[in-house]
């Protein structure tokens, strides 16, 4: 999806043209991260944004409305997010953009997209500070506030832990977000947390810390990580002879974990936003649609899915305009729209509104703890 | 606790065999070959793709893969060290060099394994994560699995060979010879360009034995898995002292055990810290480091 | 027509911007290589140069000016101390030795609560922007041109064909090799506050290793023996992955790779064949062709 100055150009006269010709076109531009940390899940996060858009678009049910789906890859890094950024702003012109990934980016580029009044729809970013950088800025992802706290109660109920020891990322906005959540949540929730130990995202040997931690004898692990990271503290912790229960953040929402733990992800439970086991008939279609398509989805296609059904309803109560106002003001309406998440709305924060899930990892894949 | 120990010596017998490719080539060249780390990290994906693809036992790409990392080492020594061989200010031109490789070398990894992390199939080594030993390990408090022997073991013996080879072999002496006076080991009649090549064999031949152990022992196989490598792998010969063999090796161990001892004592937001304050201080104070000689103030 | 130049202005004004401030801080690094020393603190030396402006933005009501020549003053007093005893060591050693440095300022405010960690300082507004990014840098080149053409200027050269030489020839080297360390901090400081004004926030993962490698290769890249080469490097090697990105896409390769192998092969390339730079490429040209005609020409 390379864009030049000429075809630019000509659907900068086709939207001006506009409603008045029949088919207008809307262009959502999306920032993923296809490299660098965030890699493990733009990919997905791109296939669940199109399905919706195919979908959308075959389905007609935008009259006159076309929508067009522009990707570009922010290289998990911020410099990159704001070029991406102004690229879609200024050059491609888009109606609203879709991402960053990463919470990190999202703190670089949102607000250039905030100055410049275009409406930013956040599908994986959850940690806090997003949606306050401006009344632009919009997220349909869970944010760990929301999810860890259920998830940490649920576990407890099953395997009513009293004791804890906790492991995050701290050189990540989003693992350390999380940490503050599930620390938070386990002090709510009256659960001594016996020792807490630090990594970074290029770590590869946790060892040490994992040690400490085993040698405090909790009665659970909690851990908050990305997915690479999160796959080898599950292989060493059980490596060193931890057999009690891990329960994971956002960051182990991800296939690619499940792949890389391989046996020792066996029995991590995990917080999600996205609860797959859904007989909802909407998410029963989406999982066979990615499926057909050679994906297997995972909780970030699956919001980023829900991303595009977002953005067409808006486009939808807006009277069916696909400005950028426009997409602003539908936002604002969107309310109990049937997704794969559920029923969606937004908070008055522009944050998700939608019950969290808690899974289980059995036989090498994620099934949902009823 | 004994598994920290544990810990130490096993991540340290890695960096041992990275550090020593580092140190052997600024004994040699007085370079700091910052392309050890690209070579340590090409040829982990070599022996993974060996083992996926061509289906080989993992016993017998290991050392088709180390056998691999020399040859690239005498290549990037033919390309990017030999033309800069006369100038004025090789070392740090030679650096630049090196970076550039690396950079070149990280690039195509990209480009043909793509960003993600990989990691060798499961059950390569039959009972990976067994426990050798569970009577004497239950006893000591530690736990350690096959696969982590298997790598220690083999690490020892690399460095035993190291050791026969750099004292035993006329080539031995050779590279020694060339370390200490390149221009009078040529009149003694040394064939100093053949010694290069072949100091950069060994020295390469290390970064990938290091590499694919690493990715065995941590299940992780990526293009950027030289960078934190890389920069562990200064302190340690800064630590030893350039050019010092057995040093890099002691130094090695005591750097990692020192980070495994921060961990437990202070928790690891600073167990990096720990690595570049010991980098520092030993420049600053002692810079040949524990076992070097080489000059390391202005003339 | 205007419109059209209107929104490439906007599309790529953060290029532009970004080209700027990659060619002051290549010019950080040419500071220190003018005398013959590679000194790789400047990442940490930018990082320091950032919070010191992002935390004076949000903590103060300070106008842009006192607080960017805050930015500039800090790492260069920082850099005081840290250069008098690093300076002493030798090439490959004071290039670790700054390394470690660098790397151990990126870690210590990655650890630091009061900035927020690894988060860093975020929501900062935008005061700076292309003009006043290629302002400072036109001082800066100035001011660096200035020296060159001075008595310092040969002092440094002199220093940077054999210091020992220089030395016993009355050259006061520690002094000179420090001013520069400190003008190479200050440089650096310099585009970090500047940065921090561009892109709303100020994050330690931006101050690594590869963002010091960065700086080096743009600076050899361009040529580190005149001051307008290191702004050449910048200019080439930060418009490269944009220029790329259509190529990248024809030929199935993604952009990311494609630039790092392109960086790479050029910095090879240059140190192999043109180790004064791109910028040495017209005078060596220029030689070439002097050479050809004199030998063409019977002597006179």
């Amino acid at each position: 999806m390379r864009r030049t100055l000429a075809p630019a150009l000509a659907s900068l006269a086709l939207l001006s043209a506009g409603s008045a010709h029949g088919v207008e076109t809307v262009k959502i531009g999306a920032a993923l991260s296809m490299t660098g940390a965030g890699a493990p899940y733009g990919p997905n996060q791109r296939a669940g944004l199109q399905l919706a858009v195919d979908e959308i678009n075959k389905g007609g049910s935008l009259k006159g409305i076309q929508l067009e789906l522009v990707v570009e890859d922010d290289g998990s890094t911020k410099e990159q997010a704001i070029n991406v950024y102004q690229r879609f702003i200024n050059r491609d012109k888009v109606s609203v953009i879709v991402g960053p990934t990463l919470s990190t980016m999202a703190t670089a580029a949102d607000p250039i997209a905030q100055g410049s009044k275009v409406p930013v729809l956040a599908v994986s970013n959850t940690a806090a500070g997003i949606t306050e950088i401006g009344d632009h800025i919009w997220r349909d992802s869970l944010t760990e506030k929301q999810v860890i706290p259920g998830a940490l109660r649920r576990a407890q109920a099953k395997l009513g832990f009293k004791t804890a020891a906790v492991f995050y990322g701290n050189d990540d906005v989003f693992t350390k977000a999380g940490y503050d959540v599930m620390k938070a949540s386990l002090e709510t929730m009256g659960v001594r947390i016996l020792g807490t130990q630090t990594f970074a995202k290029p770590d590869r040997d946790f060892t040490p810390q994992l040690t400490e931690l085993k040698g405090l004898k909790p009665d659970v692990l909690v851990v908050s990580a990305l997915a690479d990271n999160a796959s080898a503290i599950v292989s060493q912790a059980r490596q060193l002879g931890y057999t009690g229960p891990i329960v994971g953040g956002n960051g182990f929402n991800s296939p690619a974990f499940v792949k890389n733990a391989g046996p020792a992800a066996e029995g991590v439970l995990v917080g999600t936003a996205w609860n797959r086991a859904s007989t909802d008939p909407v998410n029963v279609k989406f999982i066979e649609a990615m499926k057909a398509r050679g994906v297997n989805p995972d909780q970030f296609a699956a919001q980023a899915y829900t991303g595009g059904l977002v953005i067409a309803e808006a486009i939808r109560q807006a009277g069916m305009k696909g400005g950028r106002e426009d997409i602003l003001a539908g936002l604002a309406k969107v309310k109990s729209l049937d997704t794969p998440l559920g029923k969606f709305s937004f908070t008055p924060g522009r944050d998700a509104d939608h019950e969290p899930a808690l899974q289980v990892v059995k036989d090498g894949a994620f099934a949902i703890v009823q | 606790m004994a598994q920290q120990v544990v810990n130490g010596v096993f991540i340290g017998s890695i960096y041992a065999l990275f550090a020593l490719g580092y140190t052997l080539v600024f004994g040699v060249l007085d370079i700091l070959n910052l392309a050890h780390q690209a070579v340590f990290m090409l040829c982990a994906f070599v022996a993974l793709t060996l083992v996926e693809s061509l289906h080989l036992h993992p016993l017998l790409s290991f050392p088709i893969a180390v056998a691999a990392g020399g040859a690239i080492g005498i290549a990037l020594e033919r390309v990017a060290f030999r033309p800069l061989r006369g100038r004025a200010n090789s070392n740090i031109a030679g650096l630049i060099s090196s970076i550039a490789v690396a950079t070149i070398v990280e690039a195509v990894a990209l480009a043909a394994w793509g960003p993600d992390q990989q990691r060798f199939p499961f059950g390569m080594i039959p009972e990976a994560h067994a426990r050798a030993l569970p009577g004497l390990q239950r006893a000591l408090g530690i736990s350690v699995t096959v696969v982590q022997i298997i790598i220690f073991a083999i690490a020892l013996l690399v460095l035993a060979a190291l050791t026969v080879l750099v004292r035993r072999t006329r080539l031995g002496r050779q590279i020694r010879a060339v370390a200490e006076n390149p221009t009078a080991a040529r009149i003694l009649g040394v064939n100093v360009d053949r010694v290069i090549a072949a100091a950069f064999f060994v020295s390469s031949a290390l970064g990938a034995a290091a590499g694919v152990l690493y990715g065995v022992a941590y299940n992780y196989v990526a293009p950027d898995m030289g960078r934190a490598v890389e920069l562990k792998g200064l302190a340690i010969i800064i630590l030893g002292g350039m050019g010092s063999m057995p040093g890099a090796v002691i130094a090695a161990y005591v750097l990692a055990l020192c980070e495994v001892w921060t961990v437990a004592a202070f928790g690891s937001s600073y167990r990096d810290v720990v690595s570049f304050a010991v980098l520092f201080l030993i420049l600053l104070l002692r810079p040949r480091g524990l076992l070097g000689a080489a000059a390391t103030r202005e003339a | 027509m205007v419109g059209w130049l209107q929104e490439a202005w906007l599309t790529y004004q953060s290029v532009v911007a970004f080209i700027g401030l990659n060619a002051i801080l290549a010019l950080s690094v040419y500071a220190t290589l003018a005398c013959g020393q590679l000194s790789l603190a400047n990442a940490g030396f930018m990082a320091i140069g950032a919070y010191t402006g992002g935390l004076l933005t949000q903590k103060t009501g300070l106008p842009l000016a006192p607080i960017l020549a805050a930015c500039t003053a800090v790492p260069a007093l920082v850099a005081v101390p840290l250069g008098l005893p690093v300076l002493r060591l030798r090439g490959v050693f004071l290039a670790i030795a700054t390394i470690g440095f660098g790397e151990m300022v990126r870690l210590w405010f990655v650890n630091w609560d009061y900035t927020n960690g690894a988060l860093g300082l975020v929501g900062l507004p935008q005061r700076a922007g292309p003009l006043l990014v290629y302002a400072c840098l036109g001082a800066a080149m100035f001011a660096l041109w200035r020296l060159r053409g001075s008595r310092a200027g040969y002092a440094l050269e002199s220093i940077r064909q054999d210091e020992s030489a220089a030395r016993t020839m009355g050259v006061n080297t520690t002094a000179y090799k420090l001013g520069m360390f400190v003008t190479g901090a200050a440089l650096a400081g310099l585009a970090g506050g500047l940065e921090a004004h561009l892109t709303f926030m100020v994050s330690p993962s931006g101050y690594s290793f590869s963002r010091v490698v960065d700086m080096l290769v743009y600076a050899v890249v361009g040529g580190a023996t005149g001051v307008v080469g290191p702004v050449v490097g910048a200019a080439f090697l930060t418009a490269l992955p944009e220029v790329l990105r259509a190529a990248g896409s024809a030929l199935g390769v993604a952009p990311g790779p494609l630039r790092l192998f392109v960086n790479g092969l050029v910095l090879l390339v240059v140190i192999l064949f043109l180790p004064n730079g791109i910028a040495s490429l017209p005078s060596r040209l220029r030689a070439r062709s002097r050479e050809r005609r004199s030998r063409a020409a019977p002597a006179a």
